[in-house]
């Protein structure tokens, strides 16, 4: 078998200029990875062309059609060979490459298309006549006249059909219909003011809608609101706070969903610069950063974040695809992103996700007995009914739930329920967001009251949250205390890396841990916190190195230090299995609506769920 | 083997071996504790593989022989038996069962082959000397409060047992610490110490070795080698292996030039810090002392729970200064002292505090500061 040989086979090399046609596919290789790279290259060009509705329209996953077509500024009918050159674009004038307003700028997306595919481009400008042009593998038709309104219609076919390899290595058309869709639905959060429309043409005709969102109107920021319900569900916005920050002219917008709301991948995490759909390493990095404290392991935030900011600060010009931006200043990006999404987390206080509530009620509806779930009304299945019936009536029957003995054991298992009766002074607590202490049941869930429904609160999870709170709130305050060392522990290091740490020696210094330079290659640790006890300083320093390294930031010595406050606050709080007097419950309550992350405890769970009226009433197939 | 024994002796020799054994192990047999009948004594023999402990006593042995059963069990049976009663012990090595007889009271337990028991090998001891019981205890009791519990510098994990050069003369001397304080003990240099290699002894066995020195008058057989170290009495003997590392230079964080001299009443100042620490919430209980002409006041002042302050009357000549300290630190040293005043002495907020007991040098203990 021929091993594969990375070596020139001529004797002696010649040095030769490629054609034009292998220049193009090459540069194609870069840009167009699938048929999703085709549909963003070309819903861009729309966009920076000023249009206000785009439709797609694709077929067979895109590898036989991608046709975008948008009512933008348009082309004159001369401007459409120089199109379809390549370094040939309208969108810069390459005076000055930091500052580029427009998603393209390298002016090589159409010829690369070109070279991919069979590429049509039929364009009529304001006041001229409408053209069209056909690109096929580098060879380019005369231009023809054609009739359309203002805009442009680009329209690819036969994609890689002179790369039988890329073909090769495409997925299934319906992975390929999603990649299409991912790409627009991303397109489509951040231009809400732009109307989108996805269409599967693959059985031919008209074709199927498979993602509409119509122009929003109203502020930025409402606007935006609408398109996100429009994408990801109305689940996510009623779910999410509004962040919204800004610090040396670089601004933060968006939405964050509160942290009872995680997912189990990073699925739902959009991140935008300047409107362009980005998936960088800082900025995913310092989203997980922000939520750090909220969520356990394996659990991710979901959010869509907005940056914008001068083009000047940020290159986008890192990567062909332009999914990954550089910023001059990354660290203060980062700060901006960590302190932006907590103050607005901190602002949603108590607030638990409905989708707990929901999760719940989904839980207790009882599923219909036998058959498919084709049509579902909100009335519990026979069954159910039966079984119900049953555990009412009375006597020891089958349907009897445990728990309940037979009379003669009766005073022994009463159920531990305790119900309060509604203290006078808790006039109007009702009103409020948590409502007022009914009940506490298996002495550890409260039954609060509000006007519109049932508040049931988990209190040992709640309080935990709550003396952790506070004693982060004391360190805050109070500062970390030091503990000096008899003998400074030398950590030895690459070079490199005892200067990065040394580097962050006063930031380090606030939080306890004391670093000085020793010598090149090594670092000596003079003070560990004090909270930390005996700590393995050496073992401290590499792993927030290692952090330095992957994030540009360290959070390692705030988390050990929130992971010990955390277990003091597990011990400090009020356990499960504590009778608690309706005081205690309503204060409880009163406390938690005014911590800010109450709403989950130091796991992310939840520590209340909520239930509407009109939910119970549900449940009872009242509505 | 069959052997008759005094429930007292019994419960004595059996609780000295079974303290080394682990309550959970991987290999069955160190469980267990081998018992060997020879001659009128039997021994009881226990190791967790670091540690072993053989304790002798004095039995009627009717059949010589030897067996291993598990030493909990032992133990406890010999805990619950009355007082005085006499305990007949007889293995059945071909059913595996060890018979526990007193009184009308039965028991047969399964034993393990006693082939199986692992037997430390026996080291060539570089240095043998004698040393009597309180002067080991002191060594040890009030250096080990000082060892590391920190598992990545293992080799802070025990006592340095080493000949030391005092002024004017050699010691036998042990040092612990865990890098924010330091113990250093001193004894007079017994006879044939003089060669001994320095050695760390884990904490574990520092624990097993208080349990041979109850005894004031206990002659005490000590002997030492580069692996091991052995101490012997009539009864028991000890052997351990020692930690294999470098114990740091301790002579170089010993503050020689403190100038600034407290002097207060150890138990007094103990209870101050106690009582001032009560306020201090999280666990690193920082206190203050603040000092002046002949004045001490002990301070902590935690925002959220209050503050708490204590005056004490102290000879202190120097200028001001103020100083903290982790209260479990202060009041560990302070502990160690226990027939004079306690000396502080103080070079700046920063730098190591020596303390010792008045002017005796023989037992000197360095603390770091807190930056509070």
């Amino acid at each position: 078998m021929p091993a594969t040989t990375h070596k020139i086979t001529d004797h002696p090399p010649v040095i030769r200029q490629l054609d034009e046609a292998a220049i193009n596919r090459i540069a194609a290789g870069e840009v167009v990875e699938r048929p999703a790279s085709v549909v963003k290259e070309l819903v861009e060009n729309a966009i920076d062309a000023g249009a206000t509705r785009i439709d797609i329209a694709y077929a067979d996953g895109g590898k036989t059609l991608i046709r975008v077509t948008d009512n933008g500024c348009g082309m004159r009918p001369d401007d459409l060979p120089l199109a379809l050159s390549r370094h040939a674009t309208s969108k810069i004038d390459g005076a000055d490459l930091l500052d580029i307003r427009t998603f393209g700028f390298r002016g090589e997306a159409l010829p690369s298309l070109g070279a991919v595919g069979r590429l049509t481009l039929t364009s009529r400008a304001g006041g001229a006549e409408g053209a069209t042009i056909t690109l096929s593998g580098s060879r380019t038709e005369p231009v023809r006249p054609a009739a359309l309104n203002t805009g442009t219609v680009a329209e690819l076919r036969d994609l890689f059909h002179a790369t039988p390899a890329r073909l090769k290595f495409m997925r299934t058309d319906r992975a390929e219909a999603q990649a299409i869709t991912d790409t627009v639905k991303r397109l489509a959060m951040a231009e809400p003011f732009i109307a989108f429309s996805l269409c599967d043409v693959s059985g031919g005709g008209a074709g199927r809608e498979t993602f509409r969102a119509d122009a929003e109107t109203g502020d930025l920021f409402a606007a935006t609101g609408g398109r996100l319900r429009r994408v990801l569900g109305a689940d996510f916005i009623e779910n999410a706070v509004r962040v919204e920050a800004e610090r040396d002219g670089i601004s933060l917008t968006g939405h964050a969903a509160l942290p009872t709301y995680s997912r189990g991948s990073a699925v739902q995490q959009f991140l935008f610069v300047n409107g362009r759909p980005v998936r960088d390493k800082l900025l995913v990095g310092a989203l997980r950063a922000a939520y750090a404290d909220f969520l356990s392991r394996g659990r991710h935030p979901a959010a869509a974040l907005f940056i914008t900011c001068d083009p000047r600060r940020v290159d986008a010009n890192v990567h062909p695809a332009k999914t990954e931006v550089r910023f001059r200043d990354p660290g203060m990006v980062r700060g901006l992103i960590v302190s932006g999404l907590r103050h607005a987390l901190a602002g949603a206080g108590h607030r638990a996700s409905t989708t707990v509530a929901d999760g719940m009620l989904g839980a207790m509806r009882p599923e219909p007995v036998g058959g498919a779930q084709v049509y579902r009304m909100n009335r519990p299945g026979a069954q159910s009914v039966r079984d119900s019936y049953a555990a009412q009536a009375p006597g020891v029957g089958a349907g009897m739930p445990p728990g309940i003995a037979p009379d003669g054991f009766a005073e022994a298992s009463v159920p531990s329920a305790r119900i309060e009766p509604p203290p006078p002074a808790e006039d109007g607590a009702d009103a409020l967001p948590l409502g007022a202490a009914r009940a506490q049941v298996h002495e550890n869930y409260i039954i609060a009251q509000t006007i519109d429904g049932v508040v049931i609160v988990d209190q040992h999870a709640a309080h935990e949250r709550l003396v952790y709170e506070r004693l982060k709130r004391q360190m805050a305050e109070n500062g970390v205390r030091a503990q000096a060392l008899l003998v400074p522990e030398i950590v030895d290091l690459p070079e490199g890396e005892a200067e990065r740490i040394l580097a962050r020696a006063e930031d380090l210094a606030c939080l306890g841990l004391v670093v000085e330079p020793f010598g090149p290659g090594a670092v000596a640790v003079r003070e560990t916190p004090a909270l930390l006890g005996q700590a393995d300083a050496a073992g401290l320093v590499r792993d927030i190195l290692d952090e330095l390294a992957g994030a540009g930031e360290s959070g390692t010595l705030q988390s050990r230090l929130d992971a010990i406050l955390s277990r003091m606050a597990c011990h400090g709080s009020v356990r499960a299995g504590r009778r608690m007097q309706a005081e205690e419950m309503n204060a409880l309550l009163r406390e938690m609506e005014a911590t800010p992350h109450s709403g989950q405890c130091n796991h992310g769970r939840p520590t209340h769920v909520e239930l509407k009226l009109k939910d119970i009433e549900r449940l009872f197939g009242r509505a | 083997m069959k052997i008759n024994i005094e429930r007292g002796a019994l419960l004595k020799a059996v609780s000295g071996a079974q303290s080394v054994v682990e309550r959970r192990n991987t290999i069955p047999i160190l469980a267990n504790v081998l018992i060997e009948a020879e001659g009128e004594t039997v021994s009881f023999r226990a190791t967790d593989l670091d540690i072993e402990v053989i304790d002798r006593t004095v039995a009627q042995v009717e059949r010589a022989g030897a067996t291993t059963v598990s030493a909990v069990m032992l133990h406890d049976i010999a805990r619950k038996l009355p007082d005085g009663a006499l305990v007949s012990l007889t293995d059945d090595s071909a059913a595996g069962r060890l018979t526990v007889e007193a009184g009308r009271a039965n028991f047969s337990l399964a034993t393990l082959p006693k082939e199986d028991f692992p037997i430390m090998a026996s080291s060539e001891y570089s240095a043998n000397f004698p040393a009597s019981a309180p002067v080991l205890r002191r060594l040890f009791d009030k250096s080990k409060f000082a060892i590391s519990t920190e598992e990545t510098r293992y080799y802070l994990n025990g006592v340095y047992l080493h000949v030391g050069e005092a002024e004017d003369d050699q010691v036998l001397r042990c040092v612990a610490t865990d890098g924010h304080r330091l113990a250093r003990i001193d004894a007079p240099l017994p006879e044939g110490a003089a060669g001994m290699p320095g050695v760390i002894v884990p904490r574990k066995t520092v624990g097993e070795l208080r349990k041979l020195l109850e005894d004031d008058d206990t002659a005490v057989a000590v002997s030492v080698s580069e692996t091991k170290v052995r101490f012997a009495t009539p009864d028991i003997t000890l052997t351990s292996k020692v930690i294999d590392g470098t114990f740091p230079d301790y002579d170089r964080v010993i503050p020689t030039g403190n100038s600034r001299k407290l002097e207060v009443d150890a138990a007094e100042f103990a209870r101050a810090v106690d009582r001032v620490a009560t306020v201090a919430s999280d666990s690193s209980r920082a206190v203050r002392m603040a000092l002046e002409e002949d004045r001490l006041v002990l301070s902590v002042n935690a925002p959220d729970v209050g503050t708490a302050e204590e005056e004490l009357a102290v000879a202190y000549g120097d200028e001001k200064l103020e100083i903290g300290f982790n209260a479990k630190y202060l009041l560990e040293i302070a502990a160690q002292v226990d027939r004079e005043n306690a000396v502080f002495l103080f070079n700046s907020s920063s730098d190591p505090t020596l303390m010792r007991e008045g002017g005796d040098a023989s037992a000197v203990y360095v603390v770091m500061p807190m930056r509070v």
